[in-house]
Parts: C-alpha cells; sequence; structure tokens
C-alpha cells in the first residue's frame, strides 16, 4: 500500500527512522483517503441521482462532482497534514517495539557534530543491532481504521437511503402539472375513435390553462363544460378501457379545479397582504347580494363558492347530481344558511363572511337562473369591482366596496323588486330584507319590531 | 575511559559496599551516581538503619580520606572549617591555619539538623564552591569532595530544619528505608556472628585522577533533545505554572518549585545511571528514576500539603503524570 518492506540490515539507523517516518505518513495519508472517499463517492452517487432525475442540469452536476473532488482533496490534506508523524515520533516507535531504550530517539534527533564522536559511534552500533529487530511489514503494517469502517457504513446508508427516497422525493418536490395530466390523458383518449374530439377538446384545455391572459373565470368554465361532456360520454360509453380514461381525465379534470381555487386562495391572500380589505353586509336568504361580495374576494370561500356558482348556472343542482363534487359542501351551506335565519344577527364578522361564502350554492339554488344584473354574462370580462388593486380601465387601486342599507333604500328596493317581478325579473337586484345598520326598520318590513322607535335626533344627519 | 571500565569500577563499590550495607541498593546506587556526578548527598532515615555504615563504607571502597562531623546545637563554623591558630616556631609566633573536618574526599555530616543554623551554612561555601574562606582566606577542598549528610525524620525537637538554600545544594535526597525481614536476617547474620566482613579498597592508589575521569565520562554520555525538553517541562511544571503543571493537584500544594539546580540534577543523575546501565545516551527512564531523589527535597510545599500529609514524592508522581513524553 505504501512502502515496501523493508529489510533494515545494514542500513544506517538514522535511514530507519526516516523511512518508517515516510511510511507512516503514507498510512495517515491511506487512513485520510479512507475517510473521505466513502462520503464523497455517496455525494456523487446523489448528485448523480439527482442529475438522473432532471432535477440538475449536465454543468451543474459536473460542477458539484468537481466541487466534491476538490473537497475531498482539501479534506484529506487537512486531516493528514497535523497527523504525520515526525521523525521523533517515528523514532519513538522503533523505540518502542525494539525495546531499544530511546536509542534511536538520541541519535535521530542528536546533533551528531556536537557529540562526543567516539559515544555517537557506540550509540549507532548499538542501535544497529537493535534496528535488526525490525521489520516494517510486521510491525508497522498498515491496518484499516475504525474511522473507514464508519465512514463507509455511514455513507452507504445515505446513499442507499437517497435511493430509496429520491422516487418519493420526485413526486413530492416536482408534481406532474395539471396540464401534463391532461395532455397525457388526452394523448392516450386520442387512440381511441371514439374520444377522438374528447381528446382534442382536453388539449384545448390544457393549452387554454397554460395561457395567461385566460382569467381563472374562464378556465374554470372551460373545465367543467369538458368535465359535463366527459360526464356524457361516460354513460355512453361501454367499454371498461374507455371508461378508465374518462375517469382519468375527470380526474384530472378535477385536479384543475382545485389548482383554480388555490389560485383564487392565493390572490385573496396577496389582497390582505396589500391590506384592501372589503367589507360587505350579511346576505340572509341568499338572493343575489352575495355574489356582489364573493367577487370582491373578501371572503375566504369566495372562489369555491363561484364555482359552485357557475355549476348553477350550467344547470347543475347539487342536489340533483349526487356525484358531483361539492355536494356535501352545498348541503351544509343550506344548513348553514338556514342557522343564519334563525340568528340574523349573530356577531363575530370573520364567522359571518365564512358562511357567506357557504351560502352562495344554497342561495344560487334558491334563486334558481335568476341571474343578478351585476353579475357578468358568461365569457365576459368580470365588472372592475372584481378586478384586484391595480387592474381595470381606471386602474383601480386598493379599493373596496361596502353597501350601506337605509330604511329608504329598503322601501325603494322592495318597490323595485315588485317592478321587477312584474318585468320577468329583469334587472332585479336581491336585498337582504333584515338590514345590518342599527336604524329602525319600517313597519312593512316583515321582521321589524312591532314598537316604533324615534331615531336619536344626534344620528338624523349622520346617516342622511 | 571507556564507559565499560566506568561500568565495571562502578559496579565493583557498589559490590564492596553491599558486603557491609545489607538492602537499599537504590540508595547505594544513587550515592555512587551522585559522587560521580560531584554532588552532595542527604540521607534521611530513623535511626539505626546503617547510615552512617553506609558513608564509612563507601569510603572505605574508594579509599579516600574520610572525615565524619557529629552535628551538635554548640557546634561551631570554626569545628567545621578549620581556623587560625597561633604558633610558636622558632620563637616566632604566627598564626596558622587549622584544617577542620571539612578537608577530606568524603565528609559525613551526622545529624546534620541538629547544628545551628550558622553552622549549618558553614558547609554551604564548601559544598557548592569546594572551597573554605577562613579569616578572608581561601583554602581549596581536595578533590573529589563529597558531603554525605544524613538527618533523622524524627525526633525533631531542639533541631534546626536545613534552609531551603541549603537544602538546593545537596545533587540528591535518598530516603533509607527499613530492611525487610529477608535482609533484616542477612544484617544479623553479618553482625552478630563471629567475624564481621568489611569493605575493601576498590580504586587504586591514584583514585582521585580515577574518579575526576569517571566524573568527566559521565559528563559526555549523549541526551537527546526531546528527552532535555522533557526535564525542562517537568521541573517547569514543578512551579505549579507550567503547561500542565498548573492543575489544582499540583499548584494547591506547592509553596516554591525546583530550582534550576534541580534540572542539572535530574540530567547529570540520569546520565550517570545510563552510564552504570552501559548505555551511552539517556533514556525518559532514566529521568523518571532518577527525578524523585533530584526533585524532593527542591519542591518546597505549602501548608495545606502539610496539613493533608501530602508528600513531595506525591507531587512530583502528579507532575510526571500530567507531563507527557511526546
Amino acid at each position: 500500500m505504501s512502502s515496501p518492506n523493508h529489510s533494515p540490515e545494514g542500513e544506517r539507523p538514522e535511514n530507519l527512522v526516516t523511512h518508517l517516518a515516510a511510511r507512516l505518513r503514507n498510512h495517515v495519508l491511506w487512513d485520510s483517503l479512507l475517510i473521505f472517499i466513502p462520503p464523497v463517492l455517496a455525494a456523487v452517487f446523489i448528485a448523480f441521482s439527482v442529475y438522473r432525475a432532471a432535477w440538475m442540469s449536465p454543468l451543474a452536476f459536473l460542477l458539484v462532482v468537481v466541487g466534491l473532488a476538490v473537497v475531498g482533496v482539501l479534506a484529506v490534506i487537512l486531516r493528514s497534514r497535523p497527523l504525520v508523524p515526525s521523525v521523533r515520533a517515528a523514532a519513538q516507535l522503533i523505540d518502542g517495539q525494539a525495546e531499544s531504550k530511546d536509542r534511536f530517539l538520541t541519535l535521530a534527533t542528536l546533533a551528531s557534530s556536537a557529540q562526543p564522536a567516539n559515544f555517537v559511534a557506540r550509540l549507532r552500533q548499538e542501535t544497529s543491532r537493535f534496528g535488526e529487530r525490525i521489520q516494517f511489514g510486521r510491525d508497522f503494517p498498515y491496518r484499516f481504521k475504525n474511522s473507514f469502517y464508519r465512514s463507509l457504513v455511514v455513507s452507504l446508508a445515505a446513499a442507499i437511503l437517497f435511493h430509496f427516497m429520491i422516487p418519493v422525493a420526485g413526486s413530492v418536490i416536482r408534481p406532474v402539472s395539471v396540464q401534463q395530466q391532461l395532455r397525457q390523458v388526452a394523448a392516450k383518449m386520442a387512440q381511441k375513435e371514439s374520444l377522438k374530439p374528447l381528446a382534442q377538446e382536453l388539449q384545448a384545455l390544457a393549452a387554454k390553462l397554460d395561457d395567461p391572459k385566460a382569467t381563472p373565470a374562464e378556465k374554470q368554465a372551460a373545465a367543467q363544460e369538458i368535465e359535463k361532456k366527459i360526464e356524457q360520454q361516460m354513460k355512453k360509453e361501454e367499454q371498461k378501457e374507455n371508461r378508465d380514461l374518462l375517469s382519468q381525465a375527470a380526474n384530472s379534470l378535477k385536479g384543475t379545479e382545485q389548482q383554480q381555487s388555490s389560485s383564487g386562495d392565493e390572490q385573496k391572500k396577496d389582497q390582505d397582504k396589500g391590506g384592501g380589505g372589503i367589507q360587505s353586509n350579511l346576505p340572509q336568504e341568499g338572493k343575489g347580494e352575495g355574489q356582489q361580495n364573493q367577487g370582491g374576494g373578501s371572503d375566504s370561500k369566495g372562489e369555491q363558492s363561484a364555482q359552485m356558482s357557475n355549476d348553477m348556472k350550467q344547470g347543475k343542482s347539487a342536489q340533483g347530481n349526487p356525484k358531483e363534487k361539492g355536494e356535501e359542501k352545498n348541503q351544509q351551506a343550506q344548513g348553514d344558511a338556514k342557522n343564519d335565519q334563525r340568528d340574523p344577527n349573530q356577531p363575530g364578522k370573520e364567522q359571518n363572511q365564512e358562511k357567506v361564502g357557504k351560502t352562495q350554492g344554497a342561495s344560487k339554488e334558491g334563486a334558481g337562473k335568476n341571474q343578478s344584473p351585476e353579475e357578468p354574462p358568461q365569457g365576459a370580462p368580470p365588472a372592475e369591482r372584481f378586478y384586484k388593486a391595480g387592474e381595470g380601465k381606471e386602474g383601480l387601486k386598493g379599493t373596496g366596496y361596502v353597501t350601506v342599507q337605509l330604511p329608504e333604500d329598503l322601501v325603494a328596493d322592495s318597490k323595485a323588486e315588485g317592478k321587477a317581478t312584474k318585468d320577468g325579473g329583469k334587472g332585479n337586484r336581491a336585498r337582504p330584507q333584515v338590514p345590518v345598520s342599527n336604524a329602525p326598520l319600517p313597519a312593512h318590513v316583515p321582521n321589524a319590531p312591532t314598537e316604533k322607535q324615534q331615531m336619536p335626533i344626534e344620528y338624523r344627519g349622520i346617516i342622511r | 575511559m571507556e564507559p565499560e571500565q566506568f561500568q565495571l569500577t562502578f559496579k565493583r563499590i557498589e559490590a564492596e559496599v553491599q558486603k557491609v550495607i545489607v538492602g537499599n541498593q537504590e540508595v547505594i546506587r544513587k550515592v555512587l551516581i551522585a559522587f560521580f556526578s560531584g554532588g552532595h548527598v542527604l540521607l534521611e532515615g530513623v535511626p539505626g538503619l546503617g547510615k552512617t555504615l553506609l558513608v564509612k563504607s563507601l569510603s572505605h571502597a574508594l579509599g579516600m580520606s574520610f572525615k565524619r562531623i557529629q552535628f551538635t546545637p554548640d557546634l561551631m563554623p570554626s569545628d567545621i572549617v578549620g581556623t587560625e591558630v597561633l604558633t610558636e616556631a622558632n620563637g616566632r609566633r604566627e598564626f596558622q591555619f587549622k584544617k577542620g573536618p571539612i578537608f577530606a574526599h568524603v565528609v559525613l555530616a551526622d545529624e546534620i539538623n541538629r547544628a545551628t543554623p550558622k553552622t549549618q551554612s558553614a558547609v554551604l561555601e564548601a559544598m557548592e564552591e569546594k572551597q573554605v574562606t577562613v579569616f578572608g582566606e581561601s583554602h581549596i577542598l581536595e578533590s573529589p569532595f563529597i558531603v554525605l549528610a544524613t538527618q533523622n525524620p524524627i525526633e525533631l525537637e531542639g533541631t534546626y530544619p536545613l534552609p531551603e538554600a541549603q537544602l538546593d545544594r545537596f545533587f540528591f535526597k535518598l530516603l533509607v528505608t527499613p530492611p525487610v525481614p529477608e535482609e533484616l536476617r542477612e544484617i544479623l547474620k553479618r553482625t552478630t556472628g563471629v567475624e564481621t566482613s568489611d569493605s575493601s579498597k576498590v580504586l587504586p592508589e591514584d583514585g582521585g585522577k580515577l574518579v575526576n575521569d569517571m566524573k568527566q565520562l559521565l559528563r559526555q554520555v549523549l541526551i537527546a533533545p526531546p528527552i532535555e525538553d522533557y526535564v525542562v517541562r517537568l521541573v517547569h511544571a514543578t512551579h505549579g505554572n507550567g503547561q500542565n503543571g498548573g492543575s489544582a493537584g499540583v499548584k494547591q500544594y506547592i509553596r516554591f518549585g525546583s530550582s534550576p539546580r534541580g534540572a542539572q540534577a535530574v540530567i547529570l543523575g540520569a546520565k550517570g545511571n545510563a552510564l552504570t546501565d552501559g548505555r551511552v545516551h539517556v533514556s525518559y527512564e532514566d529521568v523518571e528514576k532518577i527525578i524523585y531523589p533530584a526533585l524532593r527535597h527542591r519542591i518546597i510545599l505549602n501548608f495545606q500539603a502539610e496539613a493533608e500529609n501530602v508528600s513531595a514524592d506525591q507531587v512530583i508522581a502528579e507532575v510526571m503524570k500530567q507531563v507527557k513524553r511526546n
């Protein structure tokens, strides 16, 4: 491994010490190499695995390998340099082995010229005799240190662990996007004659999802449309293979919906961070007022309720289609809405806002196909108030809105409602029957108190 | 002189002394090492262990002049170094220097701690300078010169402990131990029978020259720089503030550490030990054998050590434990 086994016979004792020092230096070097090679190799293996998993470019992989090699060399040098035995240490080792009572040490470290020549000659002669007892191969063999075994075991364990962990990590770190899923399913479906049209539509949907210009609402609508077609196709389809493909596509589309809803949440969070919170009044019966609010993104479930609203627009009833996702939520929302009716003045703004979202589906259900005049038509850009800060024609920034209801407004609304009903429901604007203000209710409002209260004088000017 | 001749002579003297003294081989050996190193020895032991006999036997074996001074409280310095006395010769009176017992090759200062410090100090110059000054006149002592002092560790009433300066002049302080039963049996056999043995002269007539040659040879013994460095670190550590001697185990018991004379004694003693083993170089083992007699009287322990009955040897052992050979 290092130097060959010496036959020190006839060699000067000083040289024997020098040779042993060199041999021990090699031992230290090997020790260091054997300690650091396994972890470096393990690290290279891990880097290669990462590179193979396409998480790393070839250049980066090359740089990592070179870096690891440099680090390994530096570590070997830094570790071995202080451990390299001196001539004195080598001499002491030989003395210990040959039981020569520090003769090698004296000879190796003494400045011979300044000493009595006869004494030095005698010492050298004695030491040579002791040197004959030494065989490097036998007395100073290279042995693997425990540190090497530890390093090997730890490195192997790390490499094996990483080898088994990388598929798991791959799915966690870089999941396949919905668009890719859609394209994959579309490619499979395109091979089936009966599913070709749907495959093309899925491809188009994937392209639309990638399109940054398309609004989330558009994407959502397109996804739901295709989902509906897939369901219809599934009913028609008799082959199991095709049905599996269709169910895959449906699952992918559900993923699309989740993605869109999560993007809506992110938008909401962004707005919250910007401080542009919008407060709205509380819809009690769920007749359209909530739709104005939900668009503002003030409540946390605004997007989900928007999806549900779209479902409703397309004629999907939560109760009528029990398989559809969100059915339970809708049912729960109905229940919540009823609870709201029982206790309209429940304290807790956030709780109420949460209920707004939950109520949306139920309110739409209750409203039937009546479309609010403020709700944008399908495919049309949303109203300006739905834009985020800085968007829109006028460049509204950080704006919110608030609906203040006064008793007079309620009277006017009720009159307008009566007219609108006569006009076939056009331009009807739903208002909650129970206002949130503390102004006294007019007598014709159903839940109005029986006794009339005088508005305090100091409030009149403010409210008007 | 060759190392073999030194070893042979040394062994012969040692053997002659051992004819009289049973046991205590290490004490005899170290007394001889101190003698050939040019040092003086303080022998400490309870009465009746053969301290005086050892010195007398040694002087007989060496064949050199021997004087014994019994130190008592009324002993005066002039009783040791000598004095000027008025003499009359040819009708003319003049002062003549009368040499004291210090003028000998081997001087036994028996129970040295019984004399007053003034008298004890009278031997200081003689031990260190190998000369005495009387009435302003210096008188050179003959070489070789060795003072072998004894003292009793018990019966301390009316004694004057040797001052540190005096103690430092002693090359070794050797502890004479009581004989083990086998040794005691041998002592009885030798001393209570009809025939008693005595040491015979080993050195020739010009023994002084031979001893000086042996002294010179001893100083030529090789010592490796790492071993010298080891001695330096050991001695430095006895001060309690050395590289490895600063620990509580050493520092808390030491009032004063060893003087440089301690290091000199260790090196010379180790060289003598190496030569007696037939080697021309000093090993770590030589140092470790010599360090106790060389340093035990040079380390001044504090009150805490006395209170806890910690001896100087224990402190040295702790120092050696802390200072590595490397």
